[in-house]
């Protein structure tokens, strides 16, 4: 396992190059003028010119591009050109934050999402099955504000159960901590634990009228064994293969989630430096969710291998 | 296992059972009634989609309901009814005192479990004991059904393993506890000429090691002969002849048994057509209503609209035709017989 592992992150290096050129160049050709909106409302032509050069915007590309990986690789991504804060020092600000909020909405998508779509699998045609249909297509159908700005009615404003707003760091008061972030988990999480529910049901499904799950019953091994020992356990395959895909989703959901309730995560970071042009934190930000990807990918790999016997000679 | 005393009551007597897909239709198995001694061997034979399957099945309580139904039917295993026991009861019973084998041995066996735990998992069901005791018994059991290096097939996962030992793994599993009865359907047909000889000598020296009873369920009359004790032949969900297997063999009296036996390539004459029966297997919405086999009978007269019944010829010996005994209705075949 440790040799396949260490075989992945050595694959996964060229990609992660591969994908610093697409950032820097990408970042390059969009339109717009960074230092103009640097500079602001003070556009005389020297000032310009020294911020051009500050931020060696003369030089050529590949110049700029191998200036940029280098510093990178040596934990550099640069200056904000707004804060004019070190770029990994932001990201390391607000990435935990996010990570937080990710981790919980995962939690309750999983928790939600896999069970109700075993049981649905399972009492499949009958009104637990509908019901969960029916409640798994609404988590689809509502968009993550309304949810959250609904919820904010009911649970802060209403009953005044949880806080409708703001960020608490883990660190420093574990529980308000998690009660401020239940609401925004809950949100995030909702519309992948129906997709994750339908995903489990449809893969119980098949897996449900396979000959090994009729075998097991054969012994007179007890439902629940047969389900959750048998059955899920090769379900979960194209479980893992959902979840991997759904990060990205997650991501996109938390810059959303993150503006309703305000929390000052990576997504209102990611929002404020496309707005500013602050070309050094997107290239970081783009950066950091790549690799996070191929993390998230390289830990599928190895659940995989965990899951299903016959990848382990490949 | 010692010898067990005579029973007064058959192992297993199945009596009209009758299987239908939906609410509308035929009956997919219709009628069909069974019966065996302990340590007996019965085969069902007929071709795909007679619903021999499906009777096994129905014993093990493993129909796929919905869409199948169980419309009527008994079966007695042991003085209990199968079809009657709660699902607790009747899990007490599979696996245990009854066992199932099945065709596919290539997707029976559960791809993220090891060998070992398969065994052991139904060991520790019905006999208990700990972890280490029944993964024990499960090397025992892979010794026993002649799995080379078995310790090191326990630690195994099915795909490791050729068609062959993962039906020898099938068989280790169903036996662990010692079954009185044991339920083979068609185990050989999807492994290798040489393999099913081996896996049939394999499964007859077991049983006479264990005594249990087997239901051997074939479409190949050369399994039938090699292994039967008593015979069912199905045709479309009905039983149309029974007895013993030398009664079967040498006096086939159903037009379809007849059939089928003249069908079975002989070993040696090259020359020569196959036999088949003309037509085909009426399909399961378009079951005729009296004999089904009528269609593609060659003896077929008016009274085959009517369902004939499953009649005694003495010795055991039942056929469903109402040309039953062939020597009265035509007595040229005597001779040419």
């Amino acid at each position: 396992m440790l040799s396949f592992l260490g075989r992945r992150v050595l694959i996964a290096i060229p990609t992660v190059l591969l994908i610093s050129v697409f950032v820097f160049a990408l970042q390059k050709f969009l339109p717009g003028d960074p230092v103009l909106a640097l500079a602001g409302e003070d556009r005389n032509p020297e000032m310009l010119a020294f911020l051009r050069e500050k931020y060696r915007l003369n030089d050529p590309l590949y110049l700029q591009y191998f200036h940029w990986i280098g510093n990178a690789l040596r934990g550099d991504l640069g200056i904000s050109l707004r804060t004019q804060q070190p770029v990994l020092e932001l990201i390391g600000q607000k990435l935990p934050v996010t990570v937080q909020l990710a981790v919980m909405a995962l939690i309750f998508a999983v928790v939600i999402g896999i069970p109700a779509g075993v049981i649905s699998a399972y009492k499949k045609g009958t009104w637990i099955d509908w019901l969960a249909n029916i409640i798994s297509l609404s988590g689809l159908s509502v968009p993550n504000f309304w949810l959250g700005i609904m919820l904010i009615l009911l649970v802060s404003v209403k009953l005044g159960w949880l806080p409708a707003s703001g960020y608490q760091p883990l660190t420093e008061d574990p529980l308000q901590s998690l009660r401020t972030m239940l609401m925004p988990a809950f949100v995030l999480g909702s519309g992948l634990a129906a997709t994750l529910m339908r995903h489990t049901r449809s893969a119980m499904l098949g897996v449900l009228q396979s000959d090994y799950v009729r075998t097991a019953r054969a012994k007179g091994l007890n439902e629940r064994t047969v389900v959750l020992k048998h059955a899920l356990r090769n379900a979960l395959v194209p479980i893992v293969t959902v979840v991997t895909l759904l990060f990205g989703e997650l991501l996109a959901g938390a810059v959303l989630t993150e503006q309703i309730f305000t929390i000052p995560g990576f997504g209102k970071l990611v929002v404020d430096a496309v707005f500013n042009r602050d070309y050094a934190v997107v290239q970081g930000i783009v950066l950091c969710t790549a690799i996070a990807f191929i993390a998230m990918n390289i830990l599928a790999d190895a659940l995989y291998r965990i899951l299903n016997p016959r990848m382990r000679d490949q | 296992m010692g010898e067990r005393l005579p029973e007064p009551h058959p192992l297993l007597q199945v009596t009209d059972l009758s299987i239908r897909i939906g609410s509308v239709g035929e009956n997919l198995v219709d009628g069909v009634s069974l019966r065996m001694n302990a340590g007996e061997t019965l085969c069902i034979v007929g071709e795909s989609g007679c619903g021999k399957s499906l009777t096994a099945l129905a014993l093990m309580g493993l129909l796929p309901t919905p869409p199948l139904r169980l419309m009527s039917g008994r079966a007695e295993f042991g003085g209990q009814d199968l079809f009657s026991l709660s699902s607790q009861d009747l899990n007490h019973i599979r696996g245990g005192e009854m066992a199932m084998i099945f065709q596919e041995p290539m997707t029976s066996l559960n791809p993220a479990l090891t060998i070992g735990e398969q065994i052991a998992e139904s060991v520790r069901r019905h006999r208990g004991g700990t972890r280490t005791e029944a993964l024990d018994r499960a090397l025992e059991m892979l010794r026993r059904v002649r799995i080379p290096a078995p310790e090191k097939r326990l630690g195994e996962y099915p795909h490791q393993m050729s068609g062959g030992m993962r039906q020898r793994a099938m068989i280790a599993m169903a036996l662990a506890n010692d079954p009185r009865l044991l339920i083979a359907d068609e185990p050989t047909t999807a492994l290798d000429v040489t393999v099913q000889q081996q896996v049939l000598d394999l499964i007859r020296a077991l049983q006479a090691e264990t005594g249990a009873g087997l239901v051997l369920i074939t479409h190949d009359l050369g399994v039938v002969a090699e292994m039967a004790d008593q015979v069912a032949v199905m045709y479309a969900g009905r039983i149309v002849e029974s007895g013993p297997v030398a009664a079967i063999f040498d006096d086939p009296q159903h037009p379809y048994t007849i059939g089928l036996m003249s069908s079975m390539p002989a070993l040696g004459a090259r020359s020569g057509r196959l036999v088949t029966i003309p037509g085909i297997v009426p399909p399961a919405n378009a079951m005729p209503k009296g004999c089904r086999f009528a269609a593609r009978c060659p003896f077929a007269m008016p009274d085959c609209a009517k369902a004939p019944p499953l009649a005694d010829l003495g010795g055991g010996h039942r056929v469903a035709c109402w040309n039953a005994p062939l020597e009265q209705a035509f007595p040229a075949m005597a001779v040419a017989g």
